[in-house]
């Protein structure tokens, strides 16, 4: 067998079991990753499940590519129910590192883990060896502690998954962290983890991860990404951050560039070396991503270049390139070039200052407690600085007065949602859609805030102080919030795979589209099946990644589109084409919504309804989406998909289409095929 | 390890300030694949030693040291164990016996030679860089590496 290694562990926590089960079940039909994952759930879970409870499931997978050496194959997935979206439900969330390939040195394709265990334990994996272990040693440790204890308990090398205090404490936006600071973070996992008793999987393999074809593994390591292959000195820089939260830092600081995952041939997140702690004096060492730059200052959103989402044959380069500052010069003559490359900039917003030390302090807590950065930046310190300049904390007793320009008042408020202190730790902890339902959302969550203009009209820009959209998420790339520059063609489509979704779906399907497409329908998106069509691929490419498995910094590559049929079969050997891999996107999106069907209630009203009252803010140029417009675009995307237009529910021919009339007959067992 | 050791051509990783490790193991990765088409810890003929803390990488190769102990130690030597005209030792994998003796005679921490001992007895074999002897190119794991940290001294 190539790729694959050929079994997937079933860990039963609650009785110490351990079983196989052979790979070749699911795949190649599912492929690998999201894809198999969202199979077994569907086989394996039922209606009335909470992310808490023993009969939670939590599925981990790692895909054909990982371990092989083929670029980004080292990404891998956990799937379950979510915590931390609003309502509960199933959601997936990626992870790097080198636990995935470790995974399969041991043979092990993935693990599927149920119960809960009745003391503090965590899961080790030596070769085909797997023990549950006693893990009172390494409760109340933080992430980096504990990845040390492992260390020194199974020697170095040992690659491991481990959640903080915010996971054992059922933070709902708990993290699970790998080496790297990698971590699955999105979906609340940490917290299922804490739930179900289950602290770490340690994880040391010996054996063997085969690819089939080695030579053109070694093409796509030379071509996917166009790798720089030249030097990446550590740098001395002397500013950090961007737009109008660039800060001087007295000095400098030094920057380093490092790959996320095992066997990449790229370097996109950026390493801070020797920065402050906030835990004793010592300096350490720090990974920044995306959303993390804005931890040091925020007084201005995020900027967008059209570039970032639309792309010609001549101007295209993959977002790998973003934070090791390799991209590509531009190509002048692209008649679009102008249109293409002239940046957009974000609201003014004035969350906070820029303050290094503060931002690393922040950033700190959250890798050691294992909370989610993003919910911590864009969500919990923007809340607060909005709420606070509102008025609406007059009542509220932290402890501490709210202070979000202040070191202390950033730690003290992440210990006490962390250790759920006080009256309103436990509030908190809960992430913020539910608390601010708690304080009551119509105070707490929908009051405008009043410091936000846009630069590009220079009008207040009225966007409610909690920053939430659909499923208890905050704004990504949708117009508002964090990330709000993107255009209405941009924001129509990201809205509208989020309202398909469980999660903030841009960790992961980033849009894109051709500019040839964009010009065709950008007056009028919300009638264009053009737009549609940019979405399904979006969404499908999403899934794809996920199960192959391969990155949204290197994918999609529209002027490459069998980048990662091209990935799996150098993998495993199978002949794969992109439209063979569509297909079994298609599939896995299929098991994904019959998921969210049978057993959390989805149909049409449910999530139109959940989008769409998001949509009425106002986005930096004023517009917002009427709601026979919004309609509109959904009869079109359902039609593309094969859904009912009233229900949202794939008929059966879809179902059957995608070899699932198995799930056809289940769905119409309990009425949920459309009549 | 004494100051007058004498070490022959070997792979050296450069300061960070020329580049910084990336952490990717893609010369794990690629060493095992140019030498056996199979990725594997036990497979690899140099190491990353990752520091999860503060993400400074370091990758240890043999130092093809010129009175190369780990030769001298071998049961077979000059089967097993061979030295190619410029001095590289190397293992033939066929006719090693995963005793470990050479593992044992390394003279660095952590010894440069892979030799997994919980690995089957049957598959249980000592690698150790041969410098890709029989590549044109040279070592695969500097010609591969995506930020260029590793070079020939």
């Amino acid at each position: 067998m190539y790729g694959y290694v050929g079994k997937i562990a079933r860990i039963d926590l609650t009785d110490g079991t351990v079983t196989e089960v052979p790979t070749s079940k699911y795949v190649p039909e599912n492929i690998g990753g999201r894809g198999v994952c969202n199979r077994i759930f569907w086989d394996e879970s039922r209606p009335g499940v909470g992310a808490f409870d023993p009969e939670s499931i939590l599925i981990y997978m790692t895909g054909p590519t990982t371990g092989t050496g083929i670029p980004t194959g080292g990404r891998s997935v956990f799937t379950g129910i979510s915590p931390n979206s609003f309502p509960e439900q199933y959601a997936w969330s990626g992870i790097g590192g080198m636990v995935g390939a470790e995974l399969k040195f041991a043979g092990w394709d993935g693990f599927i883990i149920t119960g809960r265990a009745e003391k503090r334990t965590y899961v080790c994996i030596e070769d085909g060896r797997i023990e549950l272990r006693d893990a009172s040693e390494l409760w109340g440790l933080l992430v980096h502690p504990c990845q040390r204890k492992l260390e020194e308990l199974h020697g170095e090398g040992v690659q491991s998954m481990v959640i903080g205090p915010a996971g054992e404490n059922l933070m709902r936006n708990a993290s699970i962290t790998t080496s790297n600071d990698n971590v699955a973070a999105k979906s609340g996992f940490g917290a299922v983890f804490g739930s179900k008793n289950l602290k770490a999987i340690a994880i040391r393999g010996t054996g063997d991860v085969r690819p089939h074809d080695i030579e053109k593994l070694f093409e796509l390591r030379l071509k996917m990404g166009n790798p720089y292959m030249r030097p990446s000195p550590l740098r001395r820089e002397m500013t950090h951050g961007m737009d109008g939260n660039e800060i001087p830092v007295e000095g400098g600081w030094l920057r380093g560039q490092v790959a996320c995952s095992h066997g990449c041939n790229q370097h996109c997140n950026r390493l801070m070396v020797d920065m402050k702690s906030a835990f004793g004096d010592g300096r350490i060492n720090q990974v920044e991503k995306c959303v993390g730059i804005f931890a040091y200052g925020f007084q201005e959103d995020c900027s967008w270049t059209p570039i970032q989402n639309y792309e010609t044959e001549r101007n295209h380069f993959l977002a790998c390139k973003m934070l090791s500052r390799e991209e590509p010069a531009p190509d002048k003559d692209d008649p679009h070039f102008e249109a293409l490359f002239t940046p957009v900039r974000g609201d003014i917003t004035n969350y906070w200052k820029p303050d290094f030390d503060k931002g690393s302090v922040m950033m700190d807590m959250c890798n050691e407690y294992g909370i989610d950065k993003w919910d911590v930046i864009v969500w919990f310190m923007t809340w607060l600085s909005m709420a606070k300049k509102e008025g609406l904390l007059d009542d509220i007793d932290f402890g501490m007065e709210v202070d979000v320009e202040s070191e202390e008042f950033v730690k003290y408020f992440l210990d006490m949602i962390t250790y759920r202190r006080g009256k309103y730790g436990p509030i908190f902890a809960e992430g913020m859609a539910r608390a601010v339902r708690a304080l009551g959302k119509e105070k707490y969550g929908d009051t405008i805030y009043r410091g936000r203009y846009s630069q590009m009209t220079g009008e207040r820009i009225d966007v409610p102080v909690s920053l939430e959209t659909a499923w208890g998420q905050s704004y990504h790339w949708q117009g508002r919030g964090f990330e709000a520059t993107i255009n209405k063609p941009g924001w129509i489509a990201t809205s509208l795979e989020l309202m398909n979704s469980t999660r903030d779906a841009q960790t992961v399907a980033h849009h894109h589209e051709k500019y040839e497409n964009y010009l065709e329908y950008k007056d009028d998106p919300c009638h264009s099946p053009l737009l549609v069509e940019s979405i399904a691929l979006d969404e499908n490419k999403a899934e794809i990644k996920d199960s192959v498995t391969c990155c949204d910094w290197q994918s999609p590559d529209l002027y490459w589109p069998e980048m990662e049929a091209e990935m799996y079969t150098a993998a495993t050997g199978i002949p794969m084409t992109a439209e063979l891999l569509d297909e079994a996107a298609e599939r896995s999106r299929l098991l994904f919504r019959a998921i969210l069907i049978r057993d959390f209630g989805r149909d049409r009203a449910m999530e139109v309804n959940a989008i769409f009252p998001t949509m009425l803010y106002p986005d930096p140029l004023g517009q917002t989406v009427e709601w026979d417009e919004w309609n509109d675009l959904v009869d079109i995307y359902y039609e593309r998909r094969g859904y009912a237009a009233a229900t949202g529910w794939p008929t059966r021919a879809t179902y059957e289409q995608y070899r699932l009339g198995d799930v056809a007959d289940a769905l119409e067992r309990i009425g949920k095929t459309p009549e | 390890m004494t100051q007058t050791r004498e070490y022959g051509r070997r792979v050296q990783q450069t300061p960070p300030d020329y580049s910084l490790c990336a952490g990717c193991n893609s010369c794990e990765v690629i060493c095992c694949l140019v030498h056996g088409g199979a990725v594997s810890p036990s497979r690899r003929r140099l190491t990353v030693r990752r520091d999860i803390r503060t993400m400074m990488h370091t990758v240890y190769s043999c130092q093809h040291c010129a009175d190369h102990p780990c030769y001298d130690k071998c049961p077979k030597k000059g089967t097993a164990m061979k030295l190619t005209p410029d001095g590289v030792a190397y293992i033939d994998e066929s006719e090693c016996i995963g005793c470990g003796l050479c593992h044992k005679a390394c003279v660095f921490d952590p010894p440069r030679i892979n030799y997994v001992k919980s690995a089957p007895k049957e598959t249980r074999r000592a690698r150790k860089c041969d410098m890709c002897f029989e590549r044109p190119e040279g070592p695969a794991c500097v010609q591969w590496c995506p930020v260029r940290c590793l070079f020939v001294e």
